[in-house]
């Protein structure tokens, strides 16, 4: 519970949770990602916004370590090696992606003591789930559901268990790529309320989100992509500016 | 009676066989869904090598079974650093049904060909661990490596489906299996697990020859029937239940036995590839033809 404390109350206001310098990605010929840069402060919730097809999940998947990339990325000073996502999580950047990448055969108890595979160390699965069962408090709807396979729950439910996940690592920079893609507008809610309260503490939040008005609802201001470009924004609400009108 | 308890012991005996080669198989496709076809390979390597070893270059019996497991550890990590490693962390090989089964296919044929040119073609079989005569119960006669390869099929099974089931690392490389994306975000390394199961099966592939071979003895040619009888055994386990392949090796075993027994041994082999095709039409994507899970 310590630890779960410290990423609440986050490290010194004012210092520099996440770096990225340079950043690029390629598949092949084409560049997903040209010398992205830009950086999140502690406690900071940024959104990305841009078209789809614009490079923001090619960019958020690069700095969580599970793409090659070029350029640098810092957690709280400490550069992160290219292509090594085990040392993203032990740095305490954890990214819930896009479609979630749950596993289906698993059930929702394994599904989120896995979030704690870096952290726990434990032997034993029914120890691990020890230690990362307080994540419930913020996802009671999870707790009926934790002997049932993750492949047979609702896309919401699996949504939740994914946040569970990303949450049982205790991150100190939580990346979400699109949380509430495909869901009911009544789970997109329950998520931005969600989020909205982790926002509210001290924890460092990244969130991709293809529509401005979602992602203004909660982020202090945007980093918006366009054609593989980093642009900055300041955040404006969106009931004074359109969304269209955003850099 | 005693005729059906000595048909029921061979087949308990032959359904051990079944049984872990299948849970071998299946351990490692839950891992990275992948059929390790040269299972019945290792297997060969572990028997035929021991010989050679304890009966050519006089090694202690221990030591050669420690020499000649060591050395088929090392052809499997070799055989993942140099091969999968590129297939599959470093994407450069094909993928779907090629590398469900291409590279360990290949590798079977490698080893076949490496076998038969630093063994022969001569039938071997390790020297037995347990040796003596067989053991009588009234009318029953069971052959002492028929005993350990009956204990060492239940045993890999049950530790097998202990760590799957109760450990921190076989929910992860169960993840492995599940999603590799999924198992990289939360600090799983996906290759990692697979070069471990994979070497571990070899060894443990390449043991269960030693214990089986004065039962069967081997050729170079004995792995591809052996890695047979064990996808069938892993199918019928889902190709992901390592425990669940072993008692279904056990039940093959039994029904082949009894039907050798009471029919024909004719039809041993027709029941094999019979229930195989009843897979292949019924449940393809058992072996790997289906859908894979995301």
């Amino acid at each position: 519970m310590a630890a779960a404390a410290a990423a609440v109350r986050g490290p010194d206001p004012g210092s520099v949770a996440l770096e990225v310098e340079g950043v690029s990605v390629s598949y092949g010929q084409f560049v997903a990602v040209e010398s992205a840069t830009f950086s999140v402060g502690a406690g900071e919730c940024v959104a990305v916004i841009g078209p789809n097809g614009h490079g923001k999940s090619s960019m958020v998947t690069a700095i969580a370590g599970l793409v090659r990339r070029g350029g640098t990325v810092r957690v709280f000073g400490t550069t992160l090696p290219v292509g090594e996502p085990r040392a993203a999580v032990r740095a305490g950047l954890v990214l819930v992606p896009e479609r979630r990448h749950l596993y289906p055969q698993l059930t929702t108890r394994d599904n989120i003591m896995l979030g704690g595979y870096s952290r726990t160390r434990r032997v034993w699965a029914h120890q691990a789930w020890a230690e990362v069962a307080s994540v419930l408090d913020m996802f009671p709807e999870l707790a009926p559901l934790l002997d049932q396979k993750a492949g047979t729950l609702s896309g919401g439910q699996q949504q939740m268990v994914a946040l569970a996940r990303g949450m049982a690592a205790r991150p100190k920079i939580l990346m979400l790529d699109e949380p509430c893609l495909g869901l009911a507008e009544a789970v997109t809610h329950r998520v931005y309320d969600w989020l909205g309260a982790m926002a509210a503490t001290d924890m460092t939040i990244v969130l991709v989100e293809e529509n401005p008005v979602h992602a203004l609802r909660v982020c202090h201001r945007a980093v918006r992509m366009y054609r593989g470009l980093v642009e900055q924004a300041e955040r404006e609400p969106e009931s004074e500016r359109p969304a269209a009108e955003l850099p | 009676m005693s005729q059906f308890l000595n048909l029921l012991a061979a087949g308990l005996t032959s359904g051990a066989i079944y049984g872990i080669f299948g849970a071998c198989l299946a351990v490692w496709f839950r891992v990275c869904n992948v059929l390790n076809l040269a299972v019945g390979d290792f297997a060969m390597l572990g028997a035929i090598g021991t010989a050679e070893l304890v009966q050519l270059d006089h090694f202690p019996f221990v030591a050669g079974i420690a020499v000649d497991l060591l050395a088929v550890g090392i052809v499997a990590w070799l055989f993942d650093r140099l091969v999968l490693h590129f297939a599959f962390d470093r994407r450069a090989g094909g993928h779907g049904i090629v590398s469900v089964f291409f590279y360990t296919f290949g590798l079977s044929l490698v080893i076949e060909g490496g076998a038969r040119a630093l063994f022969g073609t001569d039938v071997h079989s390790a020297p037995a661990i347990w040796s003596g005569p067989a053991l009588t119960f009234a009318d029953l006669h069971v052959q002492r490596a028929g005993v350990l390869v009956i204990a060492l099929a239940v045993v890999s099974g049950l530790v097998l489906w202990a760590y799957l089931h109760f450990t921190v690392s076989g929910r992860a490389a169960s993840a492995c299996g599940e999603s590799v994306l999924g198992s990289r975000i939360v600090g799983i390394d996906s290759a990692l697990f697979r070069r471990r199961i994979f070497v571990m099966t070899a060894v443990l592939a390449a043991l269960f020859g030693i214990v089986e071979s004065p039962l069967t003895g081997f050729t170079y040619q004995s792995g591809p029937t052996i890695s047979l009888i064990g996808v069938v055994a892993a199918g019928f386990a889902a190709f992901r239940r390592p425990g669940r392949a072993v008692v279904v090796g056990l039940v093959l075993g039994i029904a082949e036995a009894m039907l050798g027994g009471y029919v024909s041994t004719e039809y041993n082999d027709v029941l094999l590839y019979a229930i195989l095709f009843v897979i292949l039409i019924v449940q393809p994507e058992i072996l790997g033809l289906g859908a894979v899970p995301a």
